[in-house]
């Protein structure tokens, strides 16, 4: 285990540098380029605010808000399940050709659409400002706390998925629709108090809900996250990575003779 | 445990591949087909053990499908055997596929950063070692061209710079050396050598013996996914073309029967050929040639033979006009034209003798000492001073082997004396 962590240190420039490649050809060819990683958060936001505060209302203030802080982090996390799952697949010629620790793949994949949520949240902090809705900087000091969190369930997720779809291609497909039904589990467009009280224990054992319920705190209600929340969503997601790793490791050795 | 010494232990290894007959990897296929997913296990290296020494240069030989290129594979990590172990101390690098991971629309160097990232380097490594990779691979004027704008002589050239460049403990190669035109080939071999007397381990795999010969110190032969023979490089390979050789033979002969039996199924075609083979003879046929054998030294039809041994032309004629004065004669062709040897009864002397009757006559040719290659034969009946009766241009094929591979048209019994 010790090994296998050493190498895939070893090998850190080559996930380096496929996140850089993967991040700079994202929005290759098109006239605004790298400009739509901002662009793209801003332009959704813009939409739902319109729907939701003329179409659809809702009787939480500021709905549009309440949604968007979280929305950007389920991104996240449902870019990690859909293209993570794919991460080994899609590189099937260099899997086919050369040695490198395949773990390199899923944590490159995860990597890059951890560092475009993280441009994503420029783009949050500013809607915050501008909208006069505001920032507690106290609060704030557990935001990297949580999104290494969401970047250890994401990662474990990923490799678990990426070993999968590798030996069982409908995977893929599958997941798609997994994560959108993952999405209305999770209190991302409602709040966790409309959730029924008998299911709660249910609720809770999903990962993604005191992650998103953290990021919520913070940005929208503007108080340090409850620790307890923190801390089940750090634990589920170390069982989470756990049973990745332990999946990856079983699998990863007969990826090149299964393209 | 690993011996310290080693850089390569490779113990009892087997590997198996399954060869699926109609593979489905969707849900649906896998359930509703199951027969489909009949396969067959196909053995490619059956318990194979060797070790490779620290600083020695092993090459891999054997046909095409014999299970070096698996074994190479295994040791790249790139697929891992259904039973054994395999050890390897120290940073390898492969030169296996060249050029995986290239991005085509970014530049040269920007490549020589990922490409190098994939064998495990690092930032500052990659730095320090930039200039010797540019400078070794003769791109400095498009070094920040996009790849996909180079020629594929300039892409493997990269390619074979940041492999050869990555500083390996371990060097693995697979039919690499065509790369670029001879100039860079001979840089790469003497790259080769230099790393090699530097104490880095060397493993290739190449058809291309002489190559092998050339770096290596000790060669490997796989048949059949088994270690056949190992030892000094020129040893090894003979054993192994002499082993290719006799195979070639066998398939020649199964290629004869089968044409032959084709001809026999297909008169027609038969007549076709007989038609074509009319245009390359001349002369009155007032006597002609029926039959036409070449057999080997115990009577056997035969149309491969060994440099040195015995070749006899057997010759069938009938007979339909008396020839007065005839002579005998047979004419030996390089298939590129090449006169190699020629002679007849007149030049060696036969009495002067008339044909009156169907008969045959005999050659034998007590040692072939013609090189490798393919030969034709031209057999002649002729009267008088070279009037052709039946002249049989490129009446028969023969293809000469040999282990020994030297040159020219003809070997000529010699000894070697040296007073060094």
């Amino acid at each position: 285990m010790l090994k296998e962590f050493k190498e895939i240190y070893a090998y850190r420039q080559m996930i380096f540098s496929l996140v850089k490649k993967d991040l700079r050809g994202r929005y290759k060819g098109s006239v605004l380029g790298f400009m739509w990683t901002f662009v793209n958060p801003l332009l959704q936001l813009c939409v739902y605010t319109l729907v939701f505060s003329i179409i659809m209302r809702q009787d939480i203030e500021r709905y549009y808000l309440f949604l968007f802080v979280a929305l950007i982090p389920w991104m996240f996390f449902s870019a990690a399940l859909t293209s993570g799952s794919i991460s080994i697949l899609n590189q099937k010629d260099m899997v086919k050709k050369i040695y490198f620790p395949r773990e390199v793949m899923p944590i490159a994949d995860t990597t890059s659409n951890f560092v475009n949520m993280l441009f994503c949240f420029i783009v949050i902090f500013a809607v915050l400002l501008f909208s006069g809705w505001g920032i507690s900087l106290y609060a704030c000091l557990a935001l990297p706390v949580i999104m290494v969190v969401e970047y250890i369930i994401c990662l474990g997720i990923a490799l678990l998925t990426s070993a999968l779809t590798v030996y069982f291609r409908d995977l893929q497909y599958i997941l798609g629709i997994v994560a959108m039904a993952w999405q209305y589990v999770t209190p991302v467009m409602y709040s966790s108090e409309r959730v029924p009280e008998e299911l709660l224990p249910l609720w809770n054992l999903n990962p993604m809900t005191p992650v998103i319920e953290a990021y919520r705190s913070v940005l929208y209600y503007k108080t340090f996250p409850e620790l307890n929340t923190l801390l089940s969503a750090f634990i589920l997601g170390v069982i989470v990575l756990v049973l990745g790793i332990f999946v990856f490791n079983r699998l990863e050795k007969g990826f090149a003779e299964e393209f | 445990m690993m011996d310290s010494n080693n850089a390569i232990e490779v113990r009892n290894v087997s590997k198996h591949f399954k060869v699926y007959y109609d593979k489905g990897s969707q849900l649906k296929e896998r359930v509703l087909f199951r027969k489909r997913n009949a396969y067959e296990d196909r053995v490619v290296l059956d318990n194979i053990s060797f070790s490779i020494k620290k600083g020695e240069a092993v090459g891999l030989v054997g046909k095409n499908g014999c299970g070096k290129s698996t074994t190479l594979k295994l040791l790249t990590k790139i697929i891992y055997p259904n039973s054994g172990t395999i050890e390897m101390a120290g940073r390898v690098s492969s030169l296996i596929e060249l050029g995986a991971g290239f991005h085509p629309d970014m530049s040269g160097r920007e490549n020589i950063y990922t490409n190098a990232a994939i064998f495990g380097l690092t930032k500052k490594e990659i730095d320090a070692r930039l200039d010797d990779i540019i400078a070794f691979s003769e791109l400095e004027q498009f070094i920040d061209n996009p790849v996909r704008t180079y020629s594929s002589g300039m892409y493997m050239r990269l390619a074979f710079s940041v492999a050869i460049n990555v500083n390996a403990d371990i060097l693995l190669i697979d039919e690499i050396l065509a790369v670029g035109d001879a100039n860079f080939q001979a840089k790469c071999f003497n790259k080769l050598r230099e790393i090699k007397s530097e104490g880095t381990t060397i493993v290739i795999v190449s058809h291309s013996l002489g190559q092998i010969e050339q770096i290596c110190d000790r060669s490997i032969w796989i048949k059949n996914g088994k270690i056949q023979m190992e030892g000094a490089p020129k040893d090894v390979h003979l054993e192994y073309l002499d082993y290719m050789n006799t195979e070639r033979m066998e398939m020649a002969e199964k290629e004869r029967a089968r044409q032959e039996a084709e001809e026999q199924a297909n008169p027609e075609k038969a007549d076709e050929k007989e038609a074509a083979k009319k245009k390359k003879r001349y002369g009155s046929m007032d006597c002609m040639f029926t039959e036409i054998n070449i057999l080997d030294a115990n009577g056997n039809l035969q149309k491969t033979f060994r440099t040195g041994e015995e070749m006899i032309l057997d010759l069938h004629y009938e007979c339909k006009k008396k020839v007065t004065d005839a002579v005998f004669g047979f004419g030996i062709f390089r298939s590129d034209g090449l006169w190699c040897y020629g002679t007849n009864t007149r030049i060696d002397h036969k009495d002067n003798f008339d044909i009156e009757r169907d008969g045959s006559y005999r050659v034998d040719l007590k040692e072939l000492m013609l090189i490798p290659a393919e030969y034709w034969v031209d057999v002649t009946i002729e009267y008088g001073e070279g009037n052709p009766v039946d002249y049989y241009k490129e009446a028969l094929r023969f293809e000469v082997v040999s282990k020994v591979s030297d040159v020219g048209v003809l070997r000529i019994p010699h000894e070697w004396t040296l007073n060094i």
